[in-house]
C-alpha cells in the first residue's frame, strides 16, 4: 500500500505538471495546451494526491500517515524534476500510467 | 516597496545561508546518517550475530546474565534486541560500597566507576566480543556536539546555525518569486540558472521536511536555549521541572529489603503486553533485583506513535501486581514529545525511514548547492577585474573542503573501522581521529589550491573511497555482499549497496565537473562564427 501511495503521488505530480503550460510544451508541443485540457489535468492531479493521502492514512494511521504522504510527494517530485524532465521526458507519461498499475498489483499480491 | 522588501529578504537569505552553510552541511550530513545509526553500528561491528530470537527468550537470557554478573547491582537496565539491532545491550549500577577508588593515572570512567555494561548474544546469553567502535553513535553526537568543541558551546553553536537556517528557509520562500510556477523546473547545462533551479527545487520539494527538521531541532534543546522560564517557575530545583515535565516514572529511592524469588520475566512481560492490548516491549529496568521489594519498569516499543514519550508500566517483581502507569502527558509535554519524535523518527518503519533519509540528503544538496551558488554568482564580477578576490577564494576553498571533503571524511571513518588493527589502544577514538584527519587534509588542500581541478580530484577520491568500501568489506570480513545478499540480511547488504550508490553519484559529479567548460562570451561566439564562415568559404 505504501508503494502504491508512492506511485500515485508520482502520477499526481505528473498530472499537475501537465496542467502547466511550460511542461505541456516540454512533452506535447504547443497544440495540446488548451485551457480546459489543462484544468482537467490539474483536477486529476489533486484527486490523485488526495487518493495517495487516503492510502497513507489507511496504511499508517492518522499520526504517521500524513508524514508518509509528505515524504512520498518529495520522492515523486524529485524524480520528476531532477530525473525525468531534464533527462528522459519521453518516459514520464508511460511511467505515470504504469507505476500505479504496478503499485496496485503489488498491494493486492 | 514590494520590490525593496523582497530584495532585502534576498540579501538576508544570502548572508544567513552563507555564514553558517558549511557547518550546516556537516550537521545535515551527520544528522541524515543518524537515521541509520543502528544499521551503521551493526555494519561497523561485523562480529555481531545476525539472527534474532523472540523477545521472551532474549529477556530470559538477559536476566540470567545479570544475575550471574551483576547480582548485587542496585539497578539493571536492558534494551531488548529488535530487527534493526540483533545484539542486546545492558548496563547496571553498582552500590556505592562496591566502587573501587580510582587508580592513579588511569582514565576515570563516567559515573565514577559505578556503572557496568555488557553486550550479549541473545541466542546464547554469552558476552559478545566485538571491535571497539562508536559506530553510528559518532554521527549522532557529532550533529549536535561537534566533537572537539566543549559540549555546551557546541550546542549553542548548533542552535545558532539552526536559527539561521530557519531564517534562511523563511526568507528563501519569500525570495523565491515563482514557487509554484517553477515547481518542477530544473534547466540543466545553463550555468548559474541551473544552480539556482537546483537549489530551488531541492528546497521546495522537501520544504515541509526542511522546516520541520530545523524547527524541531531547536525544540530538542529548547530548555538549554531558553532556560529563564524554568528558572522562574522552579527557582531552586530545576530537576523537579525535568521530572515533572518529561520524567514519566518517578525514581525509586527506597533501599533493597530482604530476599525473595522474582516471578519469571516472561510472565511479567506478558502482563504488560496484555495491558497494552498486544503492543510489544522494547526493554525494561529493574530496581533492587533479587530483593523482596524489587520492581520492574517495562517500556513499550516505538510503533505507531509520533511522540518519543514512551509509555511504561511498573510492576512488583515478586507479586506481579501493577504498581504504576505513566500518566497521560499534558498538551505542552505531548507537543514537545511529538516534535522530538518527528526529529528523531524512531517511529519510522523501513519505508518511512528511507523517505526521511532521502529528504535529509535533499537537505544536504540544498545547503551544498546554496554555498556553491554564491561562488558561481560572484565569479563573473571577479573575472572582469582579472583576479580572484579574497572573499571568493575563501568561499571556494570552504566549498571544496565541505562539499567534496566531507564525503571523503565519512568514507574514511568507515575505512578506518575495517583497517585499524583490532588491538589498537583507544580504537574507537582512533577511528574518530581518522574522520577529522581526512577532513582536515581535504580542507587544507582546498585552501592551498582552490581550483576546479581540486573539485574534480576530491570528488573522485570520495567516489573511490565509497565505491571500494564493499570490496574492502569483502576482503576484511565475512559479512560482505556475497554472504549478506543470499542470506537476505538487508541491513548489512543495504549498507554496502548504498555505499556503492554514493560512490557512483560522487563519480558522476566529478565527471561532470571535469568535463564542464565555461560558457563562451558573446564576443567569443561571434569570433568563432566568423572563423567558421571563413573556413567554409575557403573550402568552397
Amino acid at each position: 500500500m505504501m508503494l502504491l501511495a508512492l506511485c500515485l503521488s508520482f502520477s499526481a505530480f505528473t498530472a499537475l505538471s501537465l496542467a502547466m503550460e511550460k511542461h505541456q510544451m516540454d512533452l506535447h508541443g504547443r497544440q495540446a495546451a488548451s485551457v480546459s485540457r489543462r484544468r482537467m489535468w490539474s483536477v486529476l492531479g489533486w484527486l490523485l494526491l488526495a487518493a495517495a493521502f487516503a492510502l497513507c492514512v489507511v496504511d499508517h494511521g492518522w499520526a504517521l500517515g500524513p508524514v508518509l504522504w509528505l515524504g512520498a510527494m518529495t520522492l515523486g517530485g524529485l524524480l520528476l524534476a531532477f530525473g525525468l524532465y531534464p533527462w528522459k521526458p519521453r518516459w514520464i507519461v508511460p511511467l505515470a500510467v504504469a507505476l500505479p498499475v504496478m503499485g496496485l498489483v503489488a498491494a493486492v499480491v | 516597496m514590494k520590490n525593496g522588501f523582497r530584495q532585502s529578504m534576498a540579501c538576508l537569505h544570502t548572508w544567513t545561508g552563507l555564514l553558517v552553510g558549511w557547518l550546516l552541511l556537516l550537521i545535515f550530513m551527520a544528522g541524515t546518517a543518524s537515521y541509520y545509526r543502528e544499521e551503521i553500528s551493526r555494519w561497523m561491528r561485523p562480529e555481531l550475530p545476525a539472527t534474532t530470537v523472540s523477545t521472551d527468550v532474549a529477556a530470559e537470557r538477559a536476566v540470567g546474565y545479570l544475575q550471574t554478573h551483576a547480582g548485587q547491582a542496585e539497578t539493571w537496565f536492558v534494551t531488548l534486541p529488535d530487527p534493526r539491532n540483533p545484539a542486546m545491550r545492558m548496563f547496571w549500577r553498582n552500590p556505592e560500597s562496591m566502587v573501587k577508588p580510582p587508580v592513579e593515572g588511569e582514565r576515570r570512567r563516567r559515573g565514577g566507576g559505578r556503572f557496568g555494561d555488557a553486550t550479549i548474544d541473545p541466542n546464547t546469553g554469552e558476552k559478545l566480543e566485538a571491535r571497539e567502535t562508536r559506530g553510528g553513535e559518532f554521527f549522532y553526537r557529532l550533529h549536535f556536539d561537534l566533537h572537539y568543541i566543549p559540549v555546551l558551546w557546541a550546542r549553542y553553536l548548533v542552535g545558532f546555525c539552526a536559527m539561521f537556517m530557519l531564517v534562511a528557509i523563511i526568507t528563501g520562500v519569500i525570495t523565491h518569486k515563482k514557487i509554484f510556477k517553477d515547481f518542477f523546473t530544473f534547466r540543466k547545462d545553463k550555468g548559474l540558472r541551473s544552480w539556482l533551479d537546483f537549489h530551488n527545487v531541492s528546497a521546495v520539494m522537501a520544504l515541509p521536511y526542511h522546516a520541520m527538521i530545523t524547527y524541531t531541532g531547536i525544540v530538542t534543546l529548547m530548555v538549554m536555549y531558553l532556560p529563564w522560564g524554568v528558572k522562574v517557575a522552579y527557582p531552586t530545583d530545576e530537576d523537579a521541572f525535568f521530572s515533572e515535565a518529561f520524567g514519566g516514572m518517578p525514581e525509586i529511592s527506597a533501599p533493597a529489603e530482604g530476599r525473595a524469588a522474582a516471578l519469571p520475566i516472561q510472565q511479567l512481560l506478558d502482563s504488560a503486553r496484555t495491558h497494552w492490548k498486544g503492543a510489544d516491549v522494547s526493554g525494561f529496568s529493574v530496581t533492587s533485583p533479587g530483593a523482596a521489594n524489587a520492581v520492574i519498569d517495562i517500556r513499550q516499543r516505538d510503533g505507531r506513535r509520533l511522540s518519543t514519550d514512551t509509555p511504561a508500566l511498573r510492576y512488583d517483581m515478586v507479586s506481579g501486581e501493577l504498581l504504576m502507569e505513566t500518566p497521560a502527558s499534558g498538551a505542552a509535554t505531548a507537543t514537545r514529545g511529538v516534535m522530538y519524535g518527528l526529529h528523531l523518527a524512531r517511529f519510522a518503519d523501513w519505508g518511512l525511514r528511507a523517505l526521511f533519509f532521502l529528504s535529509g540528503l535533499t537537505g544536504c544538496l540544498m545547503v551544498a548547492s546554496g554555498v556553491v551558488l554564491w561562488a558561481v554568482k560572484e565569479r563573473p564580477k571577479h573575472a572582469k577585474t582579472g583576479r580572484i578576490g579574497f572573499g571568493l577564494r575563501l568561499v571556494d576553498a570552504l566549498n571544496i573542503g565541505a562539499v567534496a571533503g566531507l564525503p571523503i571524511a565519512f568514507a574514511s571513518y568507515f575505512w578506518a573501522n575495517r583497517l585499524l588493527p583490532l588491538q589498537t589502544a583507544e580504537r574507537a577514538d582512533a577511528e574518530v581521529s581518522v574522520f577529522f584527519y581526512a577532513w582536515g587534509t581535504a580542507l587544507l588542500a582546498a585552501f592551498i589550491w582552490p581550483k576546479r581541478v581540486m573539485w574534480t580530484w576530491q570528488l573522485y577520491l570520495g567516489a573511490a573511497l565509497f565505491a571500494l568500501l564493499p570490496l574492502l568489506n569483502a576482503l576484511t570480513t565475512h559479512a560482505h555482499l556475497g554472504v549478506t545478499i543470499p542470506a537476505g540480511d538487508w541491513v548489512l547488504a543495504g549498507f554496502d549497496l548504498v555505499m556503492l550508490a554514493f560512490g557512483a553519484m560522487l563519480a558522476m559529479c566529478g565527471w561532470r565537473m571535469q568535463r564542464w567548460t565555461p560558457p563562451l562570451t558573446a564576443a567569443e561566439k561571434k569570433k568563432r562564427a566568423a572563423a567558421a564562415a571563413v573556413a567554409a568559404e575557403a573550402q568552397a
